[in-house]
């Protein structure tokens, strides 16, 4: 093989044909499979992206560096698709065109995907932006690929550890990538997350913080896993003032003077009003901005935050940031809804305890009666190892019982889960567990009466599968299409 | 009169991966199912300990950077925790902990932390992560029973030739990847690298520490039969997993 490279590099004409070939084989079997797994009802995200970087291992390069604007990479634990999704609205009303890996397909292929989706066979790109999601683990080879403009990094947890191996794998991961970006390039990161303000990789480049400044919020219920509590620099545990969930708050060390920074943009108020819909007001370095966001939650305020400072590094026009942001609507899977024979269907994807509390919390906060439906797979895109169920508080639903019509347990991990809700409290006899997803979600429709409210908590791929069974029923669009 | 026991949860701040909340609540259920009266209290770095008031020392993983912290606080107590692992105090330590109970553990580096020296082992930092499903036979059950967990480890661990495994790996990696042998155990102490978490889907090894506790304690540790359809079908459940091409082919040495 290698003999075989050196031969060909010998002779300069026929190389460039080659690797003219080799791009354009690569385009042309990328969207083929693009268009043959769509034809089976899948997203293809994953596959063609697989086949085309092994055919043209240099291919997102290739074609990345053809966007008229650049490249933007999101990254981070929890908050990705939503902050990327609402940078992309901005970037859509501000009238530019955005290539957008918008399924959650975030590895170095889903990149791949996306770009070859979006290129001529002749393998011409003419978008002005890129806006990639990046999965933590794969973000050094996606910011090497692709040679982002713009970085965002919304926060740290405990995130399928068998991927990355321990959290300070994870902050290792994107250091790293935050280090190999071009020089030029500008750089968002949480503020309030003490294990990105530590990592360095600033060599000429911007960095603008962003945090939250108001009082905290009223709670009762206490978040358990605050994953990092030491100080980055000296290992001693850090005093926090304020704490907004897990980790996230206003810290400094008592022995080093590392502190939380000023943020460049700061969450200063918040009224929620009546419809559930929070009134924010916001400081940029030089003003205020106020915003009525749809979307609830101390999570997406964080969101918003990130995508509203990214907007402001783009000099993008302050009314037209305000406007998109206020017509949010939740991302795909993100506390989506559907109505289904007069039942309201809710997905909400749950991938680590920090989010998965959030979404619990904020179902239970409803206080109405609903069958849920928890399903759990364990592929490589889920995380294939499922310890993080025992650090999410189901807890809370035993207090709660009598708020659910039934409870089903689906998904390759079904008994795992059924075994969480046993010792969580639930009733064994009121656990139903079926694996198969798809049957599970007519279960558990069946048991809702019309009318009725049914939550879905899978996990990724559980959620792909279940899409694809509403897809078949005729309910939503598919997933692909969502643009 | 109810039955009592007291379980130490060492550092459950720093030492809580790979969700030992999971090992904790299926402890205390199993207990409380059956009226037994048990207190979990956590000790902090820099806490007093007096190990006479404990019938179960449970010790979980940690990240590398907390860990360190640990061991050098850990190191404090050695002796009285020998002392008392001596008589029969049950310890359950998982992961990391397995580890610090070790001889030592050589880092990448080539630097040598030493451990508590309880158990004769000792671990050095691998290139590669041990990471997927794994099932072990266990010979604390006559016949052996099946233990299923989730490991995730850069750690090679390899046991002195006086040290009994906690079992032979059927599937998975095991301490090192090599010689079929996956933790430890010592008088009551059971050292392992599986998580999952490893006791809810086990519910046997649960019950076992259950009955040392109570026996450490001089109370009457027979234990009334549950239900454990739900935990029996994820044990099932759970080995199908791990033994099926689609999850061997994953599981790798990251």
């Amino acid at each position: 093989m290698n003999a075989m490279q050196k031969d060909t590099a010998k002779t300069g004409g026929f190389t460039n044909r080659l690797f003219q070939i080799k791009k354009t084989g690569a385009i042309v079997i990328g969207k083929a499979l693009i268009a043959f797994t769509r034809l089976l009802g899948r997203g293809g995200t994953t596959l063609p992206g697989r086949m085309a970087i092994r055919i043209k291992p240099d291919l997102s390069e290739l074609l990345a560096g053809q966007l008229l604007k650049g490249v933007l990479v999101v990254t981070g634990t929890n908050g990705k698709t939503t902050t990327s999704a609402l940078i992309k609205n901005i970037l859509k009303a501000a009238g530019y065109s955005c290539i957008h890996n918008q399924s959650g397909s975030n590895m170095s292929w889903g990149v791949a995907s996306a770009l070859v989706d979006a290129a001529s066979v002749g393998g011409t790109i003419t978008a002005d932006w890129a806006l990639m999601e990046a999965d933590e683990g794969a973000f050094p080879k996606i910011v090497q690929d692709i040679r982002p403009l713009g970085i965002v990094v919304t926060n740290i947890f405990r995130d399928q550890l068998d991927r990355y191996g321990e959290i300070d794998r994870i902050q290792d991961a994107i250091g790293r990538g935050l280090q190999v970006q071009a020089a030029g390039g500008f750089q968002v990161v949480n503020a309030d997350d003490p294990s990105l303000v530590s990592l360095d990789g600033l060599q000429g480049k911007q960095r603008l913080t962003y945090g939250l400044e108001i009082e905290l919020i009223e709670d009762s219920f206490q978040n358990t896993g605050r994953d990092l509590k030491t100080c980055p620099l000296c290992k001693k545990e850090l005093t926090y003032e304020r704490v907004y969930f897990a980790h996230l708050g206003h810290y400094h060390c008592p022995t080093c003077d590392f502190r939380r920074p000023r943020p460049d943009v700061r969450l200063t108020g918040l009224t929620i009003k009546a419809d559930g819909s929070s009134l924010l007001t916001i400081k940029t370095v030089d003003k205020q901005i106020n915003i009525n966001s749809p979307l609830p939650g101390i999570y997406n305020y964080y969101n918003l935050l990130a995508a509203l400072t990214c907007a402001v590094a783009l000099n993008i026009p302050e009314a037209t940031v305000v406007k998109t942001l206020e017509i949010a609507n939740p991302s795909f899977g993100r506390m989506e809804s559907f109505t289904v024979k007069e039942k309201e269907l809710v997905i909400a994807l749950i991938k680590n305890p920090v989010g998965a509390n959030e979404v619990l919390r904020t179902i239970l906060n409803r206080a109405e009666k609903a069958t849920l439906l928890v399903a759990i797979n364990d592929k490589i895109a889920d995380g294939t190892d499922v310890s993080w169920l025992w650090d999410v508080d189901f807890e809370q639903l035993a207090t709660r019982s009598e708020q659910l019509t039934a409870t089903f347990a689906a998904g390759l991990r079904a008994w795992d889960m059924a075994v969480r809700f046993k010792y969580a409290g639930l009733d064994q006899q009121q656990i139903l567990v079926e694996e198969n997803s798809g049957t599970a979600l007519h279960r558990a429709l069946q048991a809702t009466p019309p009318g009725g409210k049914l939550y879905i908590l899978p996990t990724y791929t559980a959620m792909l599968e279940i899409r694809r069974h509403l897809n078949r029923m005729g309910y939503g669009r598919p997933y692909w299409e969502d643009r | 009169m109810s039955r009592q026991i007291n379980i130490y949860h060492l550092y459950p701040s720093q030492l809580n991966l790979y969700g030992d909340r999971g090992n904790m609540l299926a402890i205390s259920r199993r207990a409380r199912w059956r009226n037994i009266e048990l207190q979990i209290i956590p000790i902090e770095p820099g806490d007093q300990i007096n190990f006479d008031r404990c019938d179960l020392l449970f010790m979980g993983g940690g990240q590398d950077s907390d860990q360190l912290l640990v061991a050098a606080d850990l190191k404090k107590r050695q002796a009285e925790m020998r002392q008392a692992v001596e008589i029969g105090m049950p310890v359950f330590a998982v992961c990391g902990s397995f580890q610090l109970l070790g001889n030592h553990y050589t880092a990448v580096s080539g630097e040598k932390i030493s451990g508590l020296e309880i158990l004769d082992l000792y671990t050095e930092a691998g290139d590669k992560r041990l990471i997927g499903n794994a099932v072990i036979s266990c010979p604390l059950w006559q016949p052996a029973q099946t233990l299923v967990g989730f490991e995730n480890h850069a750690g090679k661990t390899y046991l002195g030739p006086g040290l009994k495994p906690l079992g032979t790996v059927l599937y998975g990696f095991g301490n090192n990847g090599q010689d079929k042998k996956e933790g430890a155990v010592y008088k009551n102490v059971i050292g392992t690298y599986l998580h999952g978490s490893l006791l809810p889907k086990n519910p046997w090894l649960t019950d076992y520490l259950l009955t040392k506790a109570l026996e450490y304690r001089g109370q009457d540790s027979t234990l009334e039969k549950l239900d454990d359809s739900t935990e029996t079908e994820a044990h099932r459940a759970a080995v199908y997993l791990a033994r099926s091409w689609r999850h061997r082919m994953r599981s790798s040495r990251a």
